[in-house]
């Protein structure tokens, strides 16, 4: 099996370090295509031994499955110029936030009968094994393609199977999630140095802190609540942390994140779906090595910029 | 080597867990005690095969490693209970929140001229072998001794020595910091679901999100700031969600928290120095099986009253309970 990234930027990089250090499948299996060869993620790509090429054409010709690892805006252009290609042992697997299975279809149905579509969305700590992915399958792919795919990203963490319309909450939730945890740690270690700590103990302990909490919560049957009863004694200092916590609407900071990039998800759902997207939308160089010389991309209109 | 457990609560519980899973010790070498054999976690011990007793006397004559895993404020009453029965081999090692080093070797130096005594500040994920743990030396402890706790903290978790003086800092940040991931974990979920997730999915993939993200900064070399940068895609979702975060103060909060935590640990500290514990302070209970053990004296453990009518009546008043 010889897997393919249309792609070669954050995502791709990550899922090839994860599947390459989990071993379900050697790196000169893989293709990469991108059409920008300056990208640091290529590089470190190719130092992995990943085939990389200019040509997506190329990169469905040498795998079976394939990622659509690029940004949703890309996306339309992508498989107009590689549908062609498409054969019938060939499973399109899309990681593109708030693309709907149903556009994708209905984009490659133009070159073949029954494509067969996955939607995935996964986050970046896939990098070290420690992903969040959910999956929906489309109209034309069977058990056995959700079960290829589920294996492939079980290897770089948690997987599973959803329906197609919780995958817009999944975004805001686990898709966005390392950057809020990101963030926090950045303030949890500015804390630790106010308190006297030097920054590289601050921001060990407090990642670890983290990461202990996290892997005690996914190995209890209890409830988050419980646990952290459990560590809280009376009138001590985490008690006292924690009323802090709660004055500021620190739980409430939360669930607005979450909402808030579930909601930006589908709005670049929906825009999207109108296929209305400006040349100044795109960004130049990408579009005109996409599609070369067209006279359009060539004046600078500020335009509404709809990227992911 | 044998290890000991004054006090057979959540820490001793989490600790001897931690410690056999990583299989550094074997049950039979280790011994927990406490008065209060009604505890939960004290069932949990024994199915474990931890030699359990309700005398802390015994746990110190079987053990070479002994750590204090007392409420703060009990420790001067376990010292002066254990102090005579300490030998040239025990490692006394204290788990206790703003106790200082000091303060307990001037109590053992009653007993002994040079106590081996070790503090350190660990927390409740050393249960799931990923605590986070920072040690001190006393005046008399070896090269060796500190070694032999890393050791052991190590098969747990994180672990490195520090100066005392930032253990207060270490306490308010991960010493409680389970407990804001614990809660951010159940705000997550809480987004999550309103946004359509069932429970069980959202709590997952809350905490698998938390922990990939920490995993992914201890093994980088990179900022927490770069590693959100990368995750931020130009005009996206989670740019969007940072944006509502930052406008709510949430760094801010986070800050709070820490320098809360470790403000409250250095007061707990203070008051337990000025060594003038009210009766009323001490858990009834508590106080009342410590007396019964054998040998146990009133004046021992420094019950400066006996007034036992002022136990009896439950009074509210400033009860200054510690942690």
């Amino acid at each position: 099996m010889s897997v393919g990234f249309i792609g070669a930027g954050q995502l791709a990089h990550a899922l090839v370090k994860g599947f390459t250090a989990a071993g379900v499948i050697a790196t000169h299996r893989i293709t990469a295509s991108s059409p920008d060869t300056d990208l640091p993620t290529v590089l470190g790509l190719r130092k992995m031994g990943v085939n990389l090429t200019t040509s997506n054409k190329e990169t469905v010709n040498k795998s079976d499955v394939l990622f659509l690892a690029v940004k949703p805006h890309i996306i339309p252009f992508v498989l107009d110029e590689i549908g062609p290609d498409i054969e019938d042992r060939h499973l399109i697997v899309s990681c593109a936030a708030g693309v709907t299975i149903s556009s994708i279809e209905k984009k490659l149905l133009q070159y073949r009968s029954a494509p067969k579509v996955m939607r995935c969305m996964t986050n970046t700590p896939v990098v070290v094994k420690e992903g969040a992915t959910v999956y929906a399958t489309g109209t034309h792919a069977e058990v056995e393609d959700g079960k290829l795919l589920e294996q492939l990203m079980a290897s770089v963490g948690f997987c599973t199977e959803v329906e197609e319309d919780l995958i817009d909450a999944v975004t805001g939730l686990s898709g966005s999630g390392p950057a809020y945890a990101f963030t926090a740690l950045d303030a949890l270690a500015d804390g630790g140095v106010k308190m006297g700590l030097p920054r590289r103990l601050a921001v060990r302990l407090g990642a670890q802190a983290l990461l202990g909490a996290a892997k005690m919560l996914l190995e209890s049957e209890q409830h988050p609540g419980q646990l952290k009863d459990n560590v809280c004694s009376p009138g001590g200092a985490t008690i006292h942390a924690l009323h802090f916590l709660e004055s500021g609407g620190f739980r409430s900071l939360l669930i607005n994140a979450v909402e808030a990039s579930c909601i930006r998800t589908r709005e670049l759902q929906y825009l999207a779906d109108q296929e209305r997207i400006s040349p100044a939308a795109i960004k130049k160089t990408t579009l005109d090595k996409v599609k070369s010389g067209l006279s359009l991309f060539n004046n600078r209109g500020s335009g509404l910029k709809k990227k992911n």
